[in-house]
């Protein structure tokens, strides 16, 4: 009874909450003298992709991690504040039952992987969730054609390359048909090709189904043309959360100690040799954008 | 930009095959030969066999064809203890080998079978902890590091054992750009010594700055073996690499499409700065010129 | 992975009933003979399942295992003896390697499931399955990267040896609780100990195949028990090389 409740609450509260809400959260990790988390306050709306960036430590896993509930229900630890998903407190509903709400997909797939065949792997969650037969056959035909793995159905992770697996992990995810998709460094331990066809679906997917995507990546160059938000983030302090054209353009984006795009740190430092660049540019096509007003002269 | 040397290479492999005892070929007749003092990138897809051919290098995995000559030894003869006092190979995981209960202690262990005498055993754990800024964790465990100091960790103790050849598998792989920055010095600095350098990297854009020559494997073959800027630039073989083009090359090549006429052999960001540095402050100051008479000229009616 | 010989398309069940009734039958022998016929009646499912290699590569391994008990048993008992024993071993690990190399994992759980074991335990044992050849890698990994830095895998020594141990286990025990945190991250984030009923999508079936199987393994069984009984009406089974 209690956790059907609980989902009505869930279910009443997307209609006029925000999605996810941080109040004032704090954390740190059980033996751990520093805070992970620092005071953060962030919102996140609907239907929008979001990057989480900032420095390796800064605290992006910590806060993927609040938001589904595994911190801090799985990872214990000391917590102040909350984080509200669909309205809900974090600490008052189950892990499974927020993962409806968020799903996760991390870093290395072969760990995400459970399953000793791709159709049982989607399943699994659903399984868990107790949802009927015909509905998991038919979340499992939708996720696989969404993430376009119809013909690794029936392979073993063994028999996958690490970017089929990590698609396979997706799949498993969509299914359960969450309201945002989290991904942290989903990318990193693919090649450089795969890793951007992995992106280009994520926007895919994002289009198609009209869900936030918030996700942490260090490939800049692939990720920042497909991202309409971005949460900065350092020393466990969310320093900015904005549209993805004021954070480019300010100078802590500058500052931050990460692989920035290529084509934005060359004309940062043609900037600094005193030439003109109102905005600066992330992707080749705005670099030539840029370039344009100075061939037209 | 391939060094021709006239001494011996310090690493030859001659017509190298290798089968995994689960009947993946993993090497299908490799043939390289590498001089003192180069600086190379081993690129490739996930399960090209870079892993395999850099493990051969210091016995990890003997030929089942073929040979390897280290400073033109055969490796089949040398155990991997000794070839590994000339090889040193950092692999991706440092957890893989992280154990001890101080990070004093885990350089130590890695200079337990050098035979070197009390004193220089010391100097060296004090050398190498000074390189790598861990002095100051000196007591600590290995296991209250950040991923990026582990990863130097890692490095640290196969350098303290001063080999000749250092072979870095993804050093840069969820690296910051302060960390990366910190192994190019790293690298540069042993280049100076006369050692020889070889990476194996998924990133493009980091081997097109800084290495002059690229090894790119694909299904257990060596499918290209060459100057960085000629190799990543054909799309084939970056397409059969699961790799990418690099930015500036593509950059270079739109800029010529739109009527800026940059010259052809622009590969590394240093390169495209340079050009555009003149050619944007030549057109900026056309354009105020222009727009300043345009002024005046309004100013007479 | 997936084969279509008779043996692996049996219901898992039926496979775990085939590795217990080949061990009971040959408990109640100590002759050569008997135990023969027991081993060569598996034949006829190792080479239809293909299985023929994998079958000879796991009895080699116990070669180490069988000189000692020919070595052991020659020496205070008989040779007959000794090689009755390792037949019966080579039963015992034939018939349960038969079911661990045709068993589809993904039945395996459920086939624990059926036999009343609680979900959490029999999926613990399919996730122990699934990632035993991870962990195997990364032991390798690990071997690999200490010898890269010096280190021996022989030491001399009782005391040596153990410490030896240290620099392959330590990293390996801190990759496996760093990989399980992972798996369990990753169960969690997939509903896993939802508190609502759990639907098993996937079922197995045990069907007309299997029945004739296990009805052969009964037959087998009471055959076997029937023989043991009156062994002494067939003396050629009772042959000792033994004077």
């Amino acid at each position: 009874m209690l956790s059907i409740y609980i989902e009505l609450k869930v279910i009443l509260a997307y209609y006029r909450m925000d999605l996810i809400k941080f109040n004032n959260f704090f954390y740190r990790y059980k033996g751990n003298q520093d805070y992970a988390l620092n005071d953060i306050n962030i919102t996140i709306p609907d239907n929008k992709f979001i990057l989480l960036a900032g420095e390796t430590g800064s605290g992006k896993t910590s806060l993927i991690r609040c938001l589904n509930g595994l911190i801090p229900q799985f990872y214990p630890g000391y917590y102040k504040g909350s984080v509200e998903i669909g309205g809900v407190d974090t600490t008052s509903i189950s892990i499974a039952n927020l993962s409806t709400t968020t799903g996760i997909v991390f870093q290395n797939p072969e760990n995400q992987l459970i399953a000793m065949n791709v159709e049982h792997e989607i399943a699994f969650g659903l399984e868990n969730l107790g949802i009927d037969r015909e509905v998991i056959t038919e979340r499992i035909n939708q996720s696989v054609m969404l993430t376009e793995i119809e013909h690794l159905l029936h392979k073993t992770p063994y028999e996958l390359s690490g970017g089929e697996q990590q698609r396979v992990a997706l799949a498993s995810i969509l299914a359960l048909e969450p309201k945002i998709l989290v991904l942290d460094e989903p990318t990193g331990l693919l090649d450089p090709s795969v890793a951007k066809k992995i992106l280009l679906l994520l926007q895919k997917i994002q289009e198609e189904k009209g869900m936030t995507i918030l996700i942490s990546e260090h490939r800049m160059d692939l990720v920042l043309p497909l991202v309409d938000e971005i949460i900065l983030m350092k020393n466990g302090k969310v320093i900015a959360h904005d549209t993805k054209e004021h954070i480019i353009n300010s100078k802590r984006f500058i500052d931050l100690n990460i692989s920035h795009p290529i084509m934005f740190s060359l004309f940062s430092d043609l900037r600094k040799e005193g030439i003109e660049i109102k905005k600066l540019p992330t992707s080749i096509p705005e670099a030539l954008e840029l370039l344009k007003d100075f061939i037209r002269v | 930009m391939i060094q021709t040397s006239h001494h011996v290479p310090v690493i030859l492999v001659k017509n190298v095959e290798y089968t995994y005892p689960n009947k993946t070929i993993a090497l299908r007749g490799i043939n390289l030969k590498i001089a003192k003092g180069e600086f190379i990138a081993i690129m490739g897809k996930n399960g090209a066999g870079k892993s395999t051919l850099i493990r051969t290098f210091n016995g990890l995995i003997r030929p089942s064809k073929g040979n390897v000559f280290v400073k033109g030894e055969n490796a089949q003869k040398h155990t991997i203890a000794e070839l590994s006092s000339v090889i040193g190979l950092i692999f991706q995981n440092p957890l893989h080998q992280l154990f001890s209960n101080t990070i004093e202690e885990e350089i130590r262990f890695s200079l337990k079978n050098l035979n070197l005498d009390k004193n220089e055993i010391e100097r060296r754990i004090n050398g190498t902890l000074e390189i790598f800024n861990l002095e100051k964790y000196r007591n600590r465990s290995p296991l209250n590091l950040s991923g990026g100091e582990t990863k130097k960790l890692a490095a640290a103790s196969i350098m303290c054992r001063n080999p000749e050849i250092l072979v870095f598998d993804e050093p840069t792989l969820g690296q910051d750009a302060k960390e990366i920055e910190f192994f190019i010095n790293l690298i540069r600095n042993e280049l100076s010594k006369e050692k020889t350098i070889i990476v194996i990297t998924h990133n493009v854009e980091f081997a097109i700055e800084y290495i002059p020559r690229v090894i790119l494997m694909a299904d257990g073959n060596i499918i290209a073996d060459g100057p960085t800027n000629e190799v990543l630039t054909k799309e084939m073989l970056i397409n059969e690499s699961s790799l990418v083009l690099p930015q500036i090359y593509q950059f270079n090549m739109a800029l010529n499409l739109i009527g800026i006429p940059s010259p052809k052999n622009v590969y590394s960001k240093k390169q495209m700065f340079d050009f555009l540095k003149e050619y944007m402050k030549k057109n900026q100051a056309i354009s105020r010129r222009v727009f300043n008479n345009g002024i005046r000229l309004s100013k007479c009616f | 992975m997936k084969q279509d010989s008779f043996l692996h398309e049996l219901d898992p069940r039926a496979k775990l009933l085939m590795a217990v009734i080949y061990t009971l039958c040959t408990l109640i022998f100590t002759d050569i003979v008997p135990l023969l016929i027991i081993l060569l009646s598996l034949l006829p499912l190792i080479v239809n399942g293909k299985l023929f290699k994998k079958w000879i590569k796991s009895i080699k391994g116990l070669s180490f295992l069988f000189i000692i008990i020919i070595f052991l048993n020659t020496f205070f008992i008989s040779l007959t003896f000794a090689i009755a024993m390792i037949i019966r071993i080579t039963i015992m690990i034939s018939a349960f390697s038969l079911f661990f190399l045709t068993v589809d994992p993904n039945d395996l759980a459920l086939s624990l499931i059926s036999m009343k074991i609680p979900y959490s335990i029999a999926f613990s044992f399919s996730l122990a399955f699934r990632f035993i050849p991870t962990i195997a890698i990364e032991t390798e990994n690990i071997k690999d990267a200490q010898q890269s830095r010096g280190y021996e895998l022989q030491a001399s020594g009782i005391i040596n040896q153990v410490k030896n141990l240290f620099p392959l286990l330590v990293p390996l025990i801190i990759c496996s609780i760093k990989r399980a945190f992972n798996v369990a991250e990753a169960l969690e984030s997939r509903a896993f100990g939802s508190n609502k009923k759990r639907t098993h999508y996937f079922t197995i079936k045990f069907t007309w195949k299997d029945w004739i199987f296990t009805s052969y393994l009964l037959l087998l069984l009471i055959f076997m028990i029937f023989i043991r009984i009156n062994l002494n009406l067939f003396p050629f089974l009772t042959w000792s090389m033994d004077l």
